[in-house]
């Protein structure tokens, strides 16, 4: 498949704070890369990178050139963190003036309606809901018609109906063979749509792969159960490594998902409503990144 | 050129046709500040007063071209480029420069505007007398005499925070307007204010134009003056540039 991005051995720092590690990235052409760390793991700095806002000396090749480049240019959507809400403007002119920029942009109307934002044409920027600004930052990322989409922390923001239709754009957008890069804190949403992950811990990838890679890796397993006994009969079954009671619901968390199942044989006619879960991206993601063992 | 034209329409009416406030400052403001010190506050034999409104006609509309270049330019940019609207446009393929382009061509037309109307002003209420030479050399003066302005409040406009760059506007403003004699004659002034403000750019191109305006003959060293003084400001903006390219262009980076 066509490499769309290559990046080898990236390091950046602001001054002397080093905030991108060795990085190394490839991505090919109809990918879905999700983009996943804590706030100030480097995650917009390596998109500004890509897009050419950040200056890098290192070989970084997006489009067979360098960042920037105005071929390039011509593929390339972003959705960059904060929107464009301009004083004075509706979302129809600032639709026609970025699709101005481009040679083979997207129609406006039929935009509009993809986006279901026929309502707001005719309204300025400045008196749209954050949610309903972020979908116009969307659609001036899509007005030109791009190959390869960039997408900082594209759905915050919106409502969980927005939300909805835009990652039905995404999907779209990959049934369409566009490539996408994408960061979000909604681990979930990024865990349905992605086919690779890309995990920054400290300017580092710790994880990079498939979610089925990553779950994998994490043998963890959750059995959510209802029963009338004390949590105290179960804490101590065989690979249980956590468990928490919520009035009639136990969730056991396991090193060993078939071990514990066995051990809770003998508990079988005293609990119902048994199902077994493997450890969500958030889950994993946190464990990665420490924050469980803080939070716990 | 189509990309600009489009640029020009969009900047056209977000900027000048819905803003109110900015027409007001570079329009009618100096409009209102000629009436006042030629209609109300004048005291003088006719041909004192006579020359008194062509030289005052030339120094409001040299005034009008610093509001617009100072408040004008450097918020507007600056409110663009806070917005992340330029960065926007940096990732395009014509990058920004379309923009730009709309946005000098604005200001400049702004300032053409408010060149016809104080004149216009001039004719009909002070029965000043102008030719068409005047006029036509007036509008010269002021696209070219205004440039080192524009170029300053692109410079200006890089500043971090829009306060700092609503005091650092006024700083410049009024004091400039009034070192180069714009609202009172430069000879009442101290002789040091005097020698400042006869290397000041709105002083060449307010000389420059009481010359034209006048009928008085023109002198070089304005022209050289204001020359330079545009040389300065594309200096200053080159730096500017190199300084903020080597931080990024993103607005959140």
């Amino acid at each position: 498949m066509r490499e769309i991005v290559n990046v080898k051995e990236l390091n950046f720092s602001y001054g002397n704070k080093r905030v991108l590690k060795n990085l190394n990235l490839t991505i090919h052409q109809g990918e879905i890369v999700g983009l996943i760390g804590e706030n100030g793991a480097g995650k917009t700095t390596l998109l500004n990178i890509l897009l050419g806002l950040l200056p890098a000396d290192q070989e970084i090749k997006v489009f067979e050139g360098k960042p920037g480049q105005k071929k390039a240019r011509q593929k390339i959507g972003s959705m960059l963190q904060g929107d464009i809400v301009l004083a004075n403007v509706t979302v129809t002119e600032m639709l026609h003036e970025a699709a101005a920029q481009y040679f083979r942009s997207k129609n406006v109307t039929e935009l509009l309606q993809e986006l279901n934002l026929q309502k707001q044409a005719d309204q300025l920027l400045t008196n749209l809901s954050g949610g309903l600004q972020r979908r116009v930052t969307f659609a001036l990322a899509l007005i030109g018609n791009p190959e390869l989409l960039f997408l900082d922390e594209p759905t915050v923001g919106m409502d969980a109906q927005a939300r909805k239709m835009f990652w039905q754009r995404i999907q779209a957008l990959r049934d369409l063979g566009k490539t996408i890069v994408i960061t979000s804190h909604y681990l979930e949403e990024i865990q349905q749509t992605a086919d690779r992950l890309f995990i920054l811990q400290k300017g580092k990838f710790v994880f990079q792969g498939t979610f089925q890679e990553l779950q994998n890796k994490d043998k963890r397993t959750i059995i959510h159960f209802k029963t009338k006994l004390a949590i105290k009969n179960f804490q101590k079954l065989t690979a249980v490594v956590a468990a928490t009671q919520l009035e009639d619901w136990i969730d056991l968390v396991s090193d060993d998902g078939d071990a514990t199942l066995r051990s809770l044989v003998p508990f079988l006619e005293e609990i119902n409503n048994v199902s077994i879960q493997r450890e969500s991206l958030e889950n994993i993601f946190l464990k990665m990144t420490n924050r469980m063992e803080t939070l716990a | 050129m189509k990309t600009f034209f489009e640029q020009f329409k969009f900047d056209a009416k977000r900027l000048l046709i819905r803003n109110f406030s900015f027409l007001f400052f570079s329009l009618l403001m100096p409009a209102g500040f000629y009436l006042l010190f030629t209609k109300i506050m004048i005291s003088g034999t006719t041909a004192e007063l006579s020359k008194l409104k062509l030289s005052y006609l030339g120094s409001m509309i040299i005034y009008s071209g610093i509001i617009s270049a100072i408040f004008g330019i450097a918020s507007l940019l600056k409110a663009d480029r806070d917005e992340g609207f330029l960065c926007y446009l940096q990732l395009a393929p014509a990058k920004a420069k379309y923009y730009y382009g709309s946005l000098y061509l604005l200001i400049i037309l702004v300032n053409l505007v408010a060149v016809l109307i104080l004149q216009t002003l001039a004719v009909l209420l002070n029965s000043v007398k102008l030719d068409l030479y005047q006029v036509l050399f007036s509008i010269l003066i002021v696209g070219i005499g205004q440039l080192p302005m524009v170029l300053l409040g692109t410079c200006l406009s890089y500043l971090k925070k829009q306060e700092t760059l609503n005091v650092v506007s006024n700083l410049i403003v009024f004091p400039l307007a009034i070192v180069s004699g714009l609202w009172w004659p430069l000879s009442i002034m101290p002789t040091w204010i005097q020698k400042v403000g006869q290397v000041m750019p709105t002083f060449f191109a307010n000389d420059l134009l009481s010359s034209v305006l006048l009928g008085n003959q023109i002198k070089t060293g304005n022209i050289i003056g204001i020359t330079i003084w545009i040389i300065i400001g594309i200096a200053g903006v080159i730096v500017t540039l190199k300084l903020y390219h080597h931080r990024g262009w993103s607005f959140n980076a």
